[in-house]
């Protein structure tokens, strides 16, 4: 399978910006299971300064200045992504009833010194965005005991989010803190990413924030909308043995071959997708996205 | 305690002190050899002559703008030096060096290691949450390298010498380590207050430690570009705890002092703002924290940093020294695993110890922890502002329980050490010696492949003989710390460079930063401001008390010149009988009103905050001057505390005094470059507007022949120009001869057209860059202010309305003066000063708290 992506993301400002410099996570790495093909960045009006990098979690970053005076920004990433056939092997139907127990989990955590799970402890500590918790962790609880295999356990939570939660988006915004999603039983797709990592954290295992794309099919007899695409998170488990597994909360599935990785971090603040600081504007802006993921 | 001393006790009998080490005795009856000659000296200066020396070394650190901000907003009080220095003999001192010197090399393998392979975590040598879990750990940080062998070029060690008479390392400082420059003018000031004990005493000199700073700056910088390198240092702003060292340290270096806002990224490459445009940097000094550096990648709302820096570090088109992200080493859980680190990284253990410390991430430690409590001081792992080290055996019942449950809610971010006991040195308090425990710094700079240590450091006491914390903010006094060279006097053949900064060698011209100009510019105008004001207030608080009471007309009118010069809106120009009649308080919220904008405390508080901007561009004698209105300021309130019956024109002759000082400094002593051209050209457009003002609020209003005499003589003294008045001719109208002095003599250096003449010059010297073809927006203004001065008809101009009784040609004449001179100071603004802005954030993080 083969997808062509295409995110658009545009600022309008009240007044011209002098100056921006700004950091993309929008290009799509490649991991396990997809490998991107092609992607390119168009930037108008056109970028100073711009380089491509991997950053610290492996993912790629743009970075670049506007240096001259604009009334708008606009970032155009288009990227054809190969998603591998061995995606194909998992689905949300797999009994995950194997694989390391919660029990052996935390264990072998504690004690291995083999790299990768020496690594993924990195993502048991808290980070700016996630922070373990008690009530996280008595969210949490039921699914969770010693013998159950961890995996099983997070489908069950990645499930129990799906049926508590309401998906709504009036209801948070970029920063409001996991305990008022946790209050509010309401949120976004990153607010559930963000809530499925902060109850892994609370019991002590790693989970790290995945963005990327989801493909959107129209309902029957409907042709598919321009734009109707949103970007899309979820999040990843570190089980010993089986390496990082990922969920989506918002879906109540495993990600399957129309999901797709653009970057992933410790929360979003690590892998937002384009943040930076920038002069003058004036107080208010715009901002429109438009995503389009289409197979080709 | 040791200082309850019996009733005949001699002061400069100096006993050892009870509990710890004592420096001077070591394990001995007498005191040790190279403690003697010290004693003695000051045996034979007895306590009078300590005094005068403790009083002259605090003279000096004053006239220089030593100081230590600390707690409130802009309260800084002088840098406390003790004329007691440290001594350390120079074998002991050898084997100190050498374990420093080992250790800065393994730090600097260690932050290598930390932001690229990470072989300690892989190796399991420490936990990967040590490192994970730190603040300091900057993941944007990831594989940056200086060029060269060193990554860690500066590294700082707070150093205690333990009951067994061991030093030990109690912190490790490799941010931006500050105190070398505190510890260079401790040396200076010692020197001068006791010349010939400091020579007889062989101390080595501290002037190596810096040259090799500025080499291997330079050796760093060379790896970027081929030209003559631009080394920069970068501090947060006169706020900032020790922003007199970094002045200090960019005169003596001889590198500009710049703040964030004084740089810019642009095309891939950082550049300071200058007047003359931008000028490429290739070496940052930095003393800003890292996480504060970059709000793109970094911390999102600061505004300590510049933004996109780190992607310019990255590209290795920069280099930051120490590096962004060296931070991590502050950790001091890491002394928890040093010496397995350096058997790792190093392959042998560390000469020189650090203090026990058990680190409560690891559950055995933080058990230990928890039961011994009492004897710990407690840290936390990343050093923020207000946190303080806690001290087990001194905590009550409840900030045990609550530093207890801090540890169990976050046992990573909590380390614990041994409680040393601080070796003591004797340090003079009320009069005699006493023993006051005692915590040494130590500056290590990279240097020719491998480490050069400064032979003495930064030595600090405490306030109080069982004080705990000994940090400048908890009330320590710093100390000199001499290392006794071991033969006599080796005359080494370093110039004597600890005297006096040497300005950067090789021909690039001085250049700095546009705020610096800018702040100049308002120092001058703040000055003439002040001394404008003051002036006034001085001749109006004279006509006051005279017992020749003035009529109502003319009385009434002097109080609305104040007004109107001070632009104390709306004092005297409200309609309120009453406030005329009894003019006392609102003259007095003139002179005092700190919150009042124009009143001569706020010119003068804002003439002193543009003087502490620039403190590194100011002559020592320029900075007494301004210690001097610094004090002036605050004896004003006790001064004119019984209003006007105090004699309140006396209180401002100080003041006025000082500023004809300041300005006299300025014409007689201060180059002629930039810098002095634009705070001349603040004065000028100043004076010239002051007069404007006054003129228009006074001589407008046609009065009474009688009473016009004595208000113009009023505004005569104030624009100092009676005597020549009276000296001239007596002949011809009185007004025509005052205005003609006060606006068009070109002779008179008071005159609004002797201003203009002098704007005039110096906007033909400014740099050619900034102007364009012909006569640029500000030199039109100031050619028509001029010519219009020139072209006046002098019998029209005093001719009054006959219905108003308003001089009406004059009135239009100062108020196009007083438009055309704002204009012009806008203008130079616009054009020649960096318009300061502040960054907004693309997405609001208002998560991007530190961990």
């Amino acid at each position: 399978m083969i997808y062509r992506i295409r995110h658009l993301t545009r600022y309008e400002y009240e007044k011209p910006v002098s100056l921006c410099y700004n950091m993309a996570y929008l290009l799509p790495r490649d991991t396990h299971y997809q490998s991107c093909r092609s992607s390119q960045v168009r930037i108008s009006p056109v970028q100073t300064t711009g380089q491509r990098r991997t950053d610290y979690f492996g993912n790629t970053v743009y970075y670049f200045s506007l240096e001259q005076p604009h009334h708008h920004l606009e970032v155009d990433v288009t990227s054809e992504i190969q998603i591998l056939d061995s995606k194909y092997a998992r689905n949300m139907e797999l009994d995950l009833d194997f694989g390391a127990t919660c029990g052996q989990a935390l264990v072998q955590l504690q004690d291995s010194r083999e790299l990768s799970l020496l690594e993924a402890r990195e993502f048991v500590l808290d980070s700016p965005m996630v922070r373990a918790s008690q009530a996280l962790r008595d969210y949490a609880k039921p699914s969770f005991n010693r013998n159950r295999p961890l995996l099983s356990a997070v489908r069950e939570l990645t499930h129990r989010i799906y049926t508590d939660f309401t998906y709504d988006p009036d209801s948070t915004h970029v920063a409001t803190p996991l305990s008022e999603v946790l209050k509010k039983r309401a949120g976004v797709c990153q607010d559930f990413a963000h809530l499925a990592v902060g109850c892994l954290r609370s019991l002590g295992f790693p989970a790290r924030y995945v963005s990327g794309y989801l493909e959107t099919l129209p309902p029957p007899g409907q042709e598919k909308l321009v734009g109707s695409d949103a970007s899309h998170a979820w999040f990843a488990v570190f089980s010993p043995g089986e390496g990082w597994l990922e969920f989506d909360p918002t879906n109540d599935n495993m990600p399957a071959e129309n999901h797709i990785t653009t970057s992933w971090g410790r929360d979003y603040g690590d892998v937002s997708p384009l943040k930076g600081v920038f002069f003058d504007g004036g107080d208010k802006q715009k901002l429109t996205v438009s995503v389009d993921v289409a197979r080709i | 305690m040791e200082n309850v001393a019996p009733q005949m006790a001699d002061p400069l009998e100096y006993s050892p002190g009870s509990g710890g080490y004592d420096e001077v005795y070591g394990d001995q009856q007498n005191p040790r050899e190279h403690w003697r000659y010290l004693l003695e000296g000051f045996r034979s200066l007895g306590p009078q002559g300590i005094r005068e020396r403790q009083m002259k070394a605090e003279r000096i650190l004053r006239d220089d703008g030593a100081s230590y901000n600390s707690g409130a907003l802009g309260i800084s009080s002088t840098w406390p030096l003790d004329p007691v220095p440290l001594v350390l003999e120079s074998e002991e001192w050898g084997a100190i060096e050498a374990g420093l010197l080992e250790r800065a090399e393994l730090l600097d393998l260690l932050l290598k290691d930390l932001y690229g392979e990470r072989t300690l975590i892989r190796h399991g040598v420490i936990p990967p949450e040590l490192l994970f879990s730190h603040g300091g750990f900057l993941r944007a940080c990831q594989g940056i390298s200086v060029p060269g062998e060193h990554q860690l070029l500066l590294y700082a060690a707070d150093m205690i010498r333990g009951l067994d008479g061991r030093m030990r390392v109690v912190g490790d400082r490799t941010q931006a380590p500050s105190g070398a420059g505190y510890a260079l003018e401790n040396r200076t000031v010692m020197s001068r207050v006791l010349p010939s004990l400091f020579r007889d005493s062989h101390v080595h000199r501290l002037s190596l430690f810096f040259q090799s700073l500025r080499v291997q700056l330079n050796q760093v910088a060379g790896h970027i570009t081929s030209d003559m390198p631009r080394i920069v240092i970068l501090t947060p702003g006169s706020l900032n705890e020790t922003y007199f060292e970094h002045g200090y340290l960019a005169n003596y270096l001889g590198f500009p002092l710049v703040q964030g806002s004084d740089l810019l990224v642009s095309n891939g490459y950082l550049w300071m703002k200058s007047l003359g445009g931008l000028e490429r940097v290739d070496v940052v000094l930095r003393r800003v924290d890292d996480y504060y550096c970059d709000p793109v990648e970094l911390k999102a709302d600061s505004h300590l940093g510049v933004p996109g820096l780190l992607e310019v570090v990255r590209s290795g088109r920069v280099v930051v020294a120490n590096p962004l992200g060296s931070g991590v080493l502050e950790n001091p859980a890491l002394m928890r695993f040093m010496p397995q680190i350096a058997q790792h990284l190093l392959g042998r253990e560390l000469r020189l110890d650090s203090v026990e410390t058990y680190w409560c991430g690891i559950p055995q430690d933080m058990a230990y922890v928890v039961e011994n409590i009492d004897r710990l001081v407690i840290k936390p792992t990343f050093r923020k502002k207000g946190v303080q080290s806690l001290f087990g055996h001194r905590l009550s019942a409840a900030q045990r329980a609550q530093v207890l449950d801090q540890i169990r809610r976050y046992p990573m971010h909590v380390v614990a050490q041994e409680y040393m006991q601080p070796s003591v040195t004797p340090s003079w308090r009320q009069g005699e010696l006493c023993a006051r425990p005692t915590l040494l710094r130590s500056f290590a700079v990279a240097s020719q492949g491998s480490y050069s240590v400064m032979p003495g450091g930064l030595t600090r006491v405490g306030e109080a003989a069982d004080a705990l914390n000994l940090s400048n903010s908890d009330g320590a006094i710093s100390k000199d710390t001499w290392i006794l060279a071991s033969e006599p006097e080796k005359k080494i053949s370093l110039r004597d460079v600890d005297q006096q900064p040497r300005p950067q060698g090789g021909g690039r011209s001085a250049v700095f930063p546009c705020r610096v100009v800018e702040n100049l510019f308002w120092m001058g105008r703040y000055a003439e401001r002040t001394e404008a004001a003051s002036r006034l207030l001085r001749t109006v608080f004279v006509q006051l008390n005279s017992t020749y009471e003035m009529p109502e007309d003319s009385r009434n009118l002097l109080l609305r010149s104040v007004t109107e010069l001070t632009t104390t809106y709306p004092g005297f120009t409200l309609v309120d009988a009453e406030l005329l009649a009894e003019p006392e308080s609102e003259l007095m919220a003139v002179v005092l009103d700190a919150e009042r904008n124009g009143s001569v405390t706020a010119n003068l508080n804002a003439f002193v905050r543009c003087a502490d901007q620039v403190r590194e561009m100011l002559s020592a004698d320029t900075q007494r001057l301004i210690n001097d209105l610094r004090d002036e300021v605050g004896d004003l309130k006790e001064l004119l505390q019984h209003g006007l019956a105090s004699a309140p024109e006396e209180a401002l002759d100080p003041l006025v005094t000082s500023l004809l000082a300041l300005s006299g400094l300025w014409h007689e002593s201060m180059v002629r470059g930039l810098g002095w051209r634009f705070m001349d050209m603040g004065r000028r457009v100043e004076k010239a507007l002051q007069t404007v003002r006054l003129l228009r609020a006074a001589l407008v209003q046609e009065l009474p022949e009688q009473e016009q005499g004595r208000v113009l003589e009023a505004v005569l003294v104030s624009l100092e120009t009676l005597m020549t008045y009276r000296r001239r001719s007596r002949s011809g109208n009185d007004m025509v001869r005052g205005l003609e002095l006060l606006l068009c003599d070109a002779g008179n250096p008071r005159s609004v057209f002797y201003q203009l003449r002098q704007l005039q010059q110096h906007l033909a010297e400014l740099p050619a860059a900034a102007h364009g073809v012909g006569l640029a927006a500000e030199d039109r203004y100031v050619l028509e202010a001029a010519t219009a001065i020139q072209l006046v008809d002098l019998e029209q101009l005093t001719t009054a309305d006959e219905e108003s009784g308003q001089r009406v040609a004059l009135d239009q004449l100062l108020a196009r003066l007083q438009h055309l001179l704002e204009e012009t100071s806008g203008q130079v603004s616009g054009k020649y000063f960096d318009q300061i802005k502040v960054h907004q954030q693309l997405v609001n993080t208002a998560w991007d708290d530190e961990l």
